[in-house]
């Protein structure tokens, strides 16, 4: 049993409801401990790193001292959750007067900051912890046949992280290649969608959207697999809205990677929340469920 | 003697005075011990300011200098030729650096002055202590070693040989010419790069004072300037270089084509090669990478590659030659080998091995088709008869490799014919007879004599008639029993009694329903036979999954093809009886359990789910043993029951008794038969000659390290055409091979690991005998004065930007590959050509890439935007009308007739946009773009992301250190600088010395430049080296360490430290002495030295004590 | 390194020293306007000066009609552009720092809806101590154009319907310490 201190992230709880259904379950028959933060708060995200840097760290900042105290590594199935909280854990370790105003502030609300915690992304605790070959071991319903675009989206792998290539990253395949599915090579696969901007500048996200649907289906994905739930929803919710605005008739499913993982190794779909998914995943996964 | 000395204080001009208030600096000099007078002087390295100090050792009589200024590399021998030539011993004299250890690294003035203060304080207390040294003279070797065979190197070579100095060039490729021989123009004039440079070369080649060593690399130097020793490792080019004529008959009949560096892969070249027409010298060389992988895992060490390289190029016959090097069984071994080689096949990791088998098996037959002629019988060359006992693959393997070396062989067979299991074991639809008696006759016609229908019962009788060695080769003839009730009945039959039977021509009496117990070969083999004369239900049992079946899968296959029923996971547990006449046999099933010591799965009886079968016959085919009752009976056993020999030798406890083969192994393959047989012949050859059996046993082989799959397209390999089903009546040959168009393309598929595939048909065509297979690299040593380090550049490797897709994208290509495709003698002949071979008619070159980039090189490549713009106007010349883009970020035009250039290629109408594009993408997002490569980039002139599509785009990579640079540094013992090019003493003063007295560089090795400016460089080193030849002799260091031989305890801890060498040890006196021309004064002995014997002069005890001190005041 | 990260600038401060003391975007100065950046990014067609021009406005001191500016508000935070610089600038670390400034100054753009979004995200996270997706997004369009809500209908339906649109925010239980916490950060520099 590998022991981790979870932070599911906003979203999971809400617009991304299938994810955070889905890492549990996973996460069980995988053998990971995932022990939820306690009264975590939301990361600090980018949104808020634009509009006030010191307000926006301690946020991430109070979710870190909780951590602290528990010490496991902190483990967040969200992009944007993982690279906040990284990004914050880096620069309070290297501005020491940017520490010291947050831990003057933390002190408000009892709580410090000693920089004692790894942050991760659940992807990449999959990928170097878990590992495909030990995925691949315990799969009970091989995915063969299924063609998966991985799609990484951008907050995974960059800025650099070290564990995956920032332009051309592996992970993802690898892991759906030990579920058995084939993986789809396609170039747009580290690429943006739009994130956030989706509400404020739809058009704009639309077109990007578009060039990763049209990418992935032109080299012959029967559905998408993403680890972020930004990503996803934007993938998914807005594919009715990228049809109709390019006379388009895409009908890919995306699935969290979890969710696809789950389905795998036999959980039901149910416990995953694929009905929860815009675009029904249904009919591609109905060989394997 | 009283101290009497003199300090001057030097402002720099602003550089000290700036910063230090040197009036003050000088005021405290002035007061300090023992100083007779301190002046500051503006530039006291000026005329009058070394003026100002000579006049003052004259008139106020100093007898110590102190001069604070800049660094002692800079000027400290300046101020020592003063004092020398004012009559002072110039070691009488101390500089205080106030200017890079002051002025140069604060901005507080009070901090600097009281540092420099303190520092001439420390000069003035440390002079106190010095000594006067003397310098020692030594002569300088006047011959000249340059390293590299680039243009730096060549005109290094020519300046000084001209000057009728001996000059050593060595290079480690094949031929001299560096990149420059690659490029095709050169910038700005345009002219060719091979007119220029290969006359350059021939003059190198001819030169009667240039020793040209190709092929060569420097392993060893020692010394010091004047005297260096250097070692230089002479690669086996397996050429004579002084009798190759240059004629390439040698290239024209190697059938291995491997891709051709020069020209980065674009083109094919031979095993035997040079790599371009106009080489120097002019001379071929073998690529020899070692033994490749299928020759390495065949237990008799077939060179498979060697013919099947000869297959790939129709030259059948020859390809048998190479087998028959090594044994004589193409036909036996295309048809039953176990292939070894295949599953080791590199050509496995792309895609599927090649059919090695198969090929062999073609070349036999091919041979048979067209008639063998017959072979001619072996000369005997020794008097020692040798017995071999068994004629089964062992024993005729072994006699075939002794009667090549000229022993007299007779081979004694029980049976009526020869050739043991491959005749009576084997089913002729599987291995005709035609096929062995082919190859038996020709072991025949070679003088081995072969008495069958003879059983040896005594080795005694054997020796009695005037052999001298015996080789047993007997085999494992027997059938094993399974153990079961009722196993002696009627109608139960052992497999080899079964096939031999068939195979004599003996009726067998089967009847309709026949079990076949076990799962090897002689299993399916009895049970295809059985098949064939007529049983019409035939079942193999076997214990184990179907995964587990040993014998070959393709056998197994045919066999179901056939009819054949395989039931898996069951085992026999007795055999029913009525009558004593066979009625049937109950087996019981299994399952597969935990893994056994093999690793397989063990097979367990389920308890209770015995079933009855009812059968006519009973085939066993569980195991062979060796037949005891038919050997000599002294002979010593192991507990398996096979014969018991040394591992190595196969000697058996009787002298000049060897035996191998299935008798020593038990059952095995044909291959390991052959192979036991060649290594008798080895140690019975050694045992009649008298030598060692042992020595050099087993051989070490060198396998080739890494093959190289770049560009290896996959392709599946051919299927074997079987006989049709309905025409497996008789015992026709089921496999029917290759024909010579599936196996020229099938041979087509070997990687060619080793690259040279040794089949020795340059030895046959080269007229005159200038090649030499065995030959061997060799180290000879050279005596020079002075070193030219001119190793040039790589070219950097794009891969790792993912983003500009080289490796990923067709036709994106690197500035080298350019060159070598717009080259008139490159791979296209000139032309500008998409991998679909058709002309581009855009063309992307993008500048900068690796350079100017800190995740690469943060340095300036110099010349990638000069070669780019050639580049342009290159391909608007061979693609009239072609478009072409630059992408820029700054253009740096900054040498003779550099600006004109780009103002016409301006007006050739090349486009130019000014920004790193961000990626090259095949991802289309417009119909346009659709099939194009798509730069993406900024155009920062208008501020704007465009996307550029084009056909072709390339990559004007970086100049980069070379892969060894760091270990060719250690080597010559000079430094680096940050961006990994040789370090030069001073980058404006000193640019082509090193710290290292007597060793230069020049050219690209030093850092990235032009071609004008290596030949600068070049002739620059030159005329440095011969300065030094024409001195004839050198200062040297006089702040040597020296020992003190009262206190030397002799430990020795100080001549094991010493980087020169320069220390000896005295085993009369028992003490270290030191041997100052060699020592370099570093100190390192000195610091070591445990009893205080050793003192570097210039830096005693009492010398730095006082430094210090004088620091701290 | 600098502690001013959030603090107004001195009117004799440059913009340029204003924007190399915010963390990350130390290395500014280094650019040499490649236009790697600008090239990389998704969204760069919609700058009204590119995240190149961006960098040389910073140095050009053309604060206001920068921050004025639609253009770092379109940054996306994909990194591209961090990841591919060949100086090792962090273009995504100063476009963030540039919007902060900009909210402070009140220069924020109304050509986007960007700065308002990220103003309703914050107002969110802050409140409840997470974020309430569905409220963020109403207050979002009430605040900028109720009639584009209509355009959203669809896709909040959908989440609705596919239970992912929760009606009720979910709320920390230490309200209380983050609000003492976010205070007093406020009290030692922060915006607003």
């Amino acid at each position: 049993m590998r022991y981790y201190s979870y932070f599911p992230g906003c979203s999971a709880e809400a617009t991304a409801s299938p994810l955070g259904l889905s890492v549990p379950p996973v996460a069980k028959e995988l053998d990971m401990d995932l022990i939820e933060l306690e009264d975590w708060n939301c990361c600090g995200s980018s949104p808020y790193g634009s509009v006030d840097k010191l307000e926006a760290t301690c946020m991430a900042a109070r979710n870190l001292a909780l951590a602290e105290k528990r010490g496991f590594d902190l483990v967040t199935p969200c992009s944007s959750c993982y690279i906040t909280l990284d990004g914050a854990d880096s620069h309070l370790k290297e501005y020491p007067a940017l520490r010291d105003q947050v831990n003057q502030a933390l002190a408000a609300g009892n709580l410090d900051y000693h920089g004692g915690v790894r942050v991760r992304h659940l992807a990449e605790v999959l990928y170097s912890d878990v590992t495909p070959d030990v995925i691949g071991a315990k799969v009970s319903k091989s995915l063969k046949g299924l063609k998966v675009a991985s799609y990484y989206g951008c907050q995974l792998v960059r800025p650099a992280v070290g564990f995956d290539d920032p332009e051309s990253p592996r992970s993802l395949d690898e892991l759906v290649a030990s579920l058995g599915a084939d993986v789809v090579s396609w170039q747009l696969k580290a690429r943006c969608c739009g994130g956030s901007l989706v509400m404020s500048e739809q058009d704009l996200a639309l077109e990007l959207i578009n060039k990763l649907l049209r990418n992935a289906q032109e080299n012959g994905a029967q559905c998408l697999v993403t680890p972020c739930p930004l990503c996803q929803i934007n993938l998914d919710a807005y594919q009715s809205q990228v049809n109709s605005k390019f006379k388009t008739n895409y009908n890919l499913p995306v699935l969290f990677l979890t969710q696809l993982i789950g389905v795998a190794l036999g959980i039901k779909p149910n416990a995953l929340g694929l009905q929860r998914n815009i675009v029904s995943p249904m009919k591609v996964l109905a060989p394997y469920l | 003697m009283e101290r009497r000395i003199g300090v001057y204080i030097c402002h720099c001009g602003t550089n000290i005075a700036g910063i230090v208030d040197v009036e003050a600096v000088t005021e405290f000099a002035q007061k300090l011990p023992f100083v007779v007078i301190a002046r500051d002087y503006k530039y006291m390295c000026s005329d009058p300011g070394q003026e100002l100090i000579r006049q003052d050792i004259k008139e106020l009589g100093l007898n110590r200098i102190v001069v604070a200024s800049c660094s002692p590399l800079m000027h400290e021998r300046t101020y020592r030729r003063v004092c020398q030539e004012s009559g002072l011993n110039p070691y009488l004299f101390e500089m205080a650096n106030i200017r890079e250890h002051c002025s140069w690294v604060t901005e507080d003035h009070s901090a600097a002055t009281d540092k420099a203060k303190a520092l001439v304080s420390a000069a003035v207390r440390r002079v106190f202590y010095q000594e006067p040294l003397e310098t020692k003279e030594v002569p300088v070797n006047p011959n000249t070693l340059v390293v590299g065979g680039g243009i730096a190197g060549i005109q290094a070579a020519l300046e000084i040989a001209d000057s009728r100095h001996k000059v050593y060039l060595v290079e480690r490729e094949p031929s001299i010419g560096g990149h420059m021989s690659q490029l095709d123009k050169t910038f700005p004039t345009l002219d060719c790069s091979a007119c220029i440079l290969t006359p350059k070369m021939s003059l190198v080649g001819s030169h009667p004072y240039i020793e040209l060593m190709s092929y060569s690399e420097v392993v060893e130097v020692s010394g010091y300037v004047g005297n260096f020793k250097a070692k230089i490792k002479k690669k086996a080019r397996y050429v004579d270089v002084d009798k190759c004529t240059g004629c390439g008959e040698c290239a024209n009949v190697c059938p291995v084509e491997v891709p051709n560096e020069f020209d980065l892969g674009l083109g094919q070249r031979k095993a035997i090669y040079r790599p371009f027409p106009q080489a120097v010298p002019n001379v071929f060389a073998v690529d020899k990478q070692g033994y490749p992988p299928c020759r390495v895992a065949c237990p008799a060490g077939v060179n498979a590659q060697g013919y099947i390289a000869l297959i790939s190029q129709g030259k059948f016959k020859e390809a048998v030659e190479i087998l028959r090097r090594t044994m004589p069984f193409a036909g036996v071994c295309g048809r039953v080998c176990t292939h070894p080689c295949e599953s080791e096949c590199e050509r496995g990791k792309v895609d599927e091995s090649v059919s090695i088998r198969s090929l062999k098996r073609f070349m036999a037959d091919y041979e048979l088709k067209v008639g063998r002629e017959k072979a001619a019988p072996i000369e005997r060359t020794k008097e020692d008869k040798v017995a071999i006992i068994g004629s089964g693959p062992a024993g005729l393997a072994c006699a075939y490799d002794l009667i090549k070396e000229g022993y007299p062989v007779s081979v004694f067979e029980a049976a009526p014919q020869s050739g043991g299991l491959l005749r009576y074991g084997i089913p002729e639809y599987r291995l005709p007879k035609k096929v062995l008696d082919n190859e038996i006759s020709y072991i025949k016609e070679l003088g081995v004599k072969i008495k069958t229908n003879t059983p040896v019962k005594n080795l005694e009788d054997i020796f009695n008639k005037g052999y001298e060695a015996i080789f047993l080769a007997t085999g494992a003839g027997i059938s094993q029993k399974m153990g079961i009730p009722h196993e002696d009945a009627k109608g139960v039959i052992h497999a080899l009694d079964f096939l031999k039977q068939v195979s004599l021509g003996i009726k067998v009496d089967l009847g309709e329903r026949v079990a076949v117990i076990g799962g090897g070969n002689a299993a399916v083999d009895a049970a295809r036979t059985a098949h064939r004369l007529g049983a019409r239900e035939v079942s193999i049992i076997y214990r184990r999954s179907r995964a587990e079946i040993p014998a070959a899968s393709t056998e197994v296959d045919e066999a179901e093809r056939e009819g054949v029923n395989l039931h898996i996971l069951a085992a026999p547990v007795r055999v029913l009886t009525k009558d004593n006449q066979l009625a049937g046999i109950q087996c019981i099933r299994m399952e597969l359990g935990e893994p056994d010591a093999s690793g397989r799965r063990r097979p367990v009886p389920i308890e209770g789910s015995e079933f009855d079968m009812s059968v006519d016959n009973v085939i066993i085919a569980i195991g062979q043993a060796v037949d005891k009752a038919m050997l000599p009976k002294e002979l010593e056993y192991t507990g398996w029951g096979t014969l018991a020999v040394d591992q190595v030798t196969l000697q058996t406890d009787i002298e000049g008794v060897f035996a191998g083969g299935d008798v020593v192994s038990g059952p095995a393959d044909v291959i390991a038969g052959i192979a036991a047989g060649k290594e008798a012949a080895i140690s019975i050859d050694r045992y009649l000659r008298g030598v060692d059996l042992k020595e050099g046993r087993p051989t070490t082989i060198k396998r080739v390290k890494e093959v190289s799959k770049e560009g290896v397209e996959t392709k599946a390999k051919p299927a074997m055409p079987t006989l049709d089903l309905e025409k497996r009546e008789g015992f026709t040959e089921v496999e029917l091979g290759f024909d010579e168009k599936v196996a020229i393309e099938e041979a087509k598929r070997c990687l060619n690991c080793g690259v040279c595939s040794e089949c020795m048909e340059c030895v046959k065509a080269c007229q005159a005998g200038a090649i030499n297979q065995e030959m061997e690299e060799e180290t000879v040593e050279v005596e020079i004065g002075n070193i030219l380090i001119a190793t040039g550049y790589d070219a950097f490797d794009p891969s790792p930007l993912y983003h500009y897709g080289y490796g990923r994208l067709d036709n994106v290509i690197t500035a080298l590959e350019f060159e070598r495709m717009i080259n008139a003698s490159g791979p296209t002949e000139g032309e500008v050509l998409l991998k679909d071979g058709s002309s581009p008619k855009t063309v992307g070159i993008i500048h900068c890439v690796g350079s100017r980039d800190k995740k690469y090189h943060e340095y300036c490549s110099q010349v990638c935007c000069m070669y780019s713009m050639k580049f342009g106007h290159l391909i608007r010349e061979h693609v009239p009308g072609a478009q072409v883009y630059e992408f820029y970020i700054d253009l740096r035009c900054v040498g003779k007739a550099f600006e004109e250039f780009y103002n016409r290629i301006l007006e050739e109408g090349t486009i130019f946009i000014r920004g790193r594009p961000a990626e090259i993408t095949d991802v289309a997002e417009s119909p346009e773009e659709q099939d194009k490569l798509i730069i993406v980039s900024e155009d920062t002139l208008i501020g704007r992301q465009r996307r550029i599509p084009v056909d072709m785009v390339v990559l004007s990579t970086a100049l980069q250190p070379r892969s060894d640079a760091e270990e060719v540094a250690r080597l010559f013992s000079i430094g680096r600088s940050a961006d990994g090019f040789f370090l030069e003493k001073h980058p404006k003063l000193d640019p082509v010395a090193t710290m290292s007295d007597g060793i230069f560089v020049v050219g690209c090795c030093q850092s990235a430049k032009d071609i004008p400016q290596s030949v600068a460089q070049a002739s620059a080193a030159a005329a440095r080296a011969l300065a030094m030849i024409s001195a004839g002799s050198i200062e040297v260091e006089a702040a040597t360490a020296a020992i003190d031989e009262e206190l030397c305890s002799g430990c020795k801890i100080c001549y094991d430290l010493c980087p020169f060498h320069a220390i000896s040890f005295d085993e009369e006196k028992r003490v270290c002495q030191v041997n100052e021309t060699l020592c370099k004064g570093c100190g390192v002995c000195v610091a070591a030295c445990p009893s205080g014997a050793n003192t570097g002069r210039h830096f005693t005890t009492e010398q730095l004590m006082a430094e210090i001190e004088g620091v701290l005041v | 390194m600098t502690n001013t990260i959030v603090k107004a600038p001195a009117a004799e401060v440059s913009f340029i020293d204003e924007v190399c003391s915010i963390p990350g975007g130390e290395a500014i100065r280094s650019c040499i306007q490649c236009g790697m950046c600008t090239g990389s990014c998704p969204t760069a067609s919609r700058w009204d000066y590119t995240p190149r021009q961006v960098i040389a406005m910073v140095r050009g001191e053309l604060r206001d009609e920068l921050l004025s500016s639609n253009s770092m508000w379109f940054c996306a935070s994909c990194y591209t552009c961090t990841v591919r610089c060949p100086r090792d600038i962090k273009p995504t670390d100063i476009m963030h720092a540039l919007e902060i400034i900009a909210i402070r100054d009140g220069l924020s753009t109304k050509r986007s809806r960007t700065p308002v979004m990220y103003k309703c995200f914050v107002d969110s996270a802050k409140g409840n101590g997470r974020v309430y997706e569905l409220g963020m997004m109403l207050k979002l369009f009430l605040q900028t154009n109720p009639f584009a809500a209509l355009k959203m209908a669809p896709v909040g339906l959908s989440l609705l319907l596919h239970k992912r649109m929760p009606l009720r925010p979910s709320r920390i239980k230490g309200r209380g310490e983050l609000k003492a916490i976010l205070d007093k950060a406020r009290a030692l520099g922060g915006a607003k």
